[in-house]
């Protein structure tokens, strides 16, 4: 006959209330911003990578204030509310499952932390007309497209070329930036509104993919 | 009886609610008949001191077979057909006949949102006057609403508890439905299919006016849905 003996039925549930402490995330720090981002591993990779397949772009090494006030738009509705931003209107729940500033600081602070990846290039572009035409994106962004917080310029060079030029047609059709609250978004809505074309965004997105990180 | 824990927000929830609540019974009175009958005989016929347990066998007389099998039976398919009856005649009702619409709204569901596209002043989709929204969506208390539901990436499934509405929205097909709304209040509208890590966080909200409330949201239609931490 088979019979549980009590010690190994207190160690069994010792064990499974320690694995749910575990579980639990740390109150603070580092470790509590890596343990949010594991929401975000599903589409946007594990070392925050992106995935072309999921439309999540890399965000591995982007500034932290960059990425929190990102996330803080995506939840108050500054970015992703639009009906055509299919991508943005995914982005948004996801967002709003970070319950407080701090956490959103924390996770913004460990993808900062993230070695910076670039993924490959995907669309046939012009980096040499692209080039011509970066002059006006270089005046926020920085002839390296390293960013300028100053301006409120997150850094570009290591963005999907896809995502760069999927954010350049959202700029422009008002898909992005649609909102006047969102100040930094107007001033890239009306420099994308002077692209004339998807080729002139490819050819954008080229050049950028071409700078060196 | 279920609308004392979801109140019955439709012209159809009570008649979803007498289907669901007739097969409850007879589901319910069967289950304790039989579970009572069994536990029964296992006590009537057990092993006790001076007594072998008696078990069924296959030379038992015809007419116990005929009280204990046949006729139960029998009245369970008259149950069961009781119940086709009342499922066809709320299906007949609810999703192959509609009743001409007073508005459409559009619903097109997404990884991991609801839009919404309400009429508009003039009552008619796909003119300048639409009134588009996120997760939100306002219907006019006592009007006959068509929707015409899409999704854009997997399947998701539009449900309205209030209502007793839940209907598949399959990518690549319009699908249409209608709804009446009896009661004015703020319910749920949820997604009934799994479609995604964010599945569960894909909540909208319905809001069904007055009528003058409801002409007060389209003359300035405002998004209730602010997000506060």
């Amino acid at each position: 006959m088979v019979t549980a003996r009590p010690s190994l039925v207190v160690m069994a549930l010792v064990a499974s209330v320690a694995s749910g402490c575990a579980s639990e995330l740390p109150s603070d720090g580092v470790a509590r911003g890596e343990a949010l981002f594991k929401n975000c591993v599903q589409c946007h990779g594990a070392e925050a990578e992106g995935s072309t397949l999921m439309n999540a772009p890399a965000i591995a090494g982007l500034p932290q204030w960059y990425v929190a006030a990102q996330v803080t738009n995506f939840q108050t509705g500054l970015r992703g509310a639009h009906a055509d931003d299919t991508e943005g209107l995914k982005m948004r729940p996801m967002s709003r499952t970070l319950k407080s500033a701090s956490d959103v600081s924390l996770v913004a602070e460990y993808v900062s932390k993230l070695p910076v990846k670039r993924g490959e290039a995907t669309l046939a572009g012009d980096a040499a007309k692209g080039q011509a035409a970066f002059a006006t994106c270089s005046a926020c962004h920085g002839a390296d497209g390293s960013g300028n917080e100053a301006m409120k310029a997150p850094p570009i060079r290591q963005l999907n070329d896809w995502y760069v030029v999927s954010q350049l047609r959202k700029f422009k059709g008002g898909v992005r930036a649609y909102d006047p609250a969102d100040t930094s978004g107007a001033t890239m809505k009306a420099m994308a509104g002077a692209i004339p074309d998807e080729a002139a965004m490819r050819d954008l997105a080229a050049y950028i993919h071409s700078l060196p990180l | 009886m279920l609308e004392h824990y979801m109140q019955q927000g439709s012209s159809f929830a009570s008649q979803i609610d007498g289907l669901v609540w007739m097969i409850f019974l007879m589901t319910t009175f069967w289950f304790l008949l039989v579970e009572g009958i069994l536990f029964w005989l296992l006590w009537r016929f057990r092993a006790r001191p001076g007594h072998k347990a008696v078990y069924l066998d296959d030379h038992a007389e015809h007419a116990f077979e005929v009280k204990w099998i046949e006729i139960p039976h029998r009245v369970i398919l008259l149950c069961d057909v009781a119940v086709i009856i009342g499922a066809i005649t709320v299906w007949s009702e609810v999703k192959l006949s509609a009743p001409a619409p007073d508005e459409v709204v559009r619903v097109v569901a997404q990884q991991w949102a609801w839009t919404f596209t309400h009429a508009g002043r003039d009552g008619k989709l796909d003119t300048a006057d639409d009134i588009v929204t996120i997760d939100e969506l306002h219907v006019q208390v006592g009007k006959t609403y068509s929707y015409e539901l899409g999704a854009k990436d997997v399947l998701h499934s539009f449900s309205i508890p209030v209502f007793r509405l839940k209907q598949d929205a399959i990518p690549g097909r319009v699908i249409t439905g209608w709804f009446k709304p009896t009661i004015v209040g703020e319910f749920d509208v949820q997604c009934a299919e799994i479609c995604g890590i964010g599945h569960g966080i894909m909540p909208a909200r319905l809001y069904v006016e007055t009528p003058e409330a409801h002409a007060a949201w389209i003359a300035n239609p405002t998004h209730y849905l602010a997000y506060k931490f």
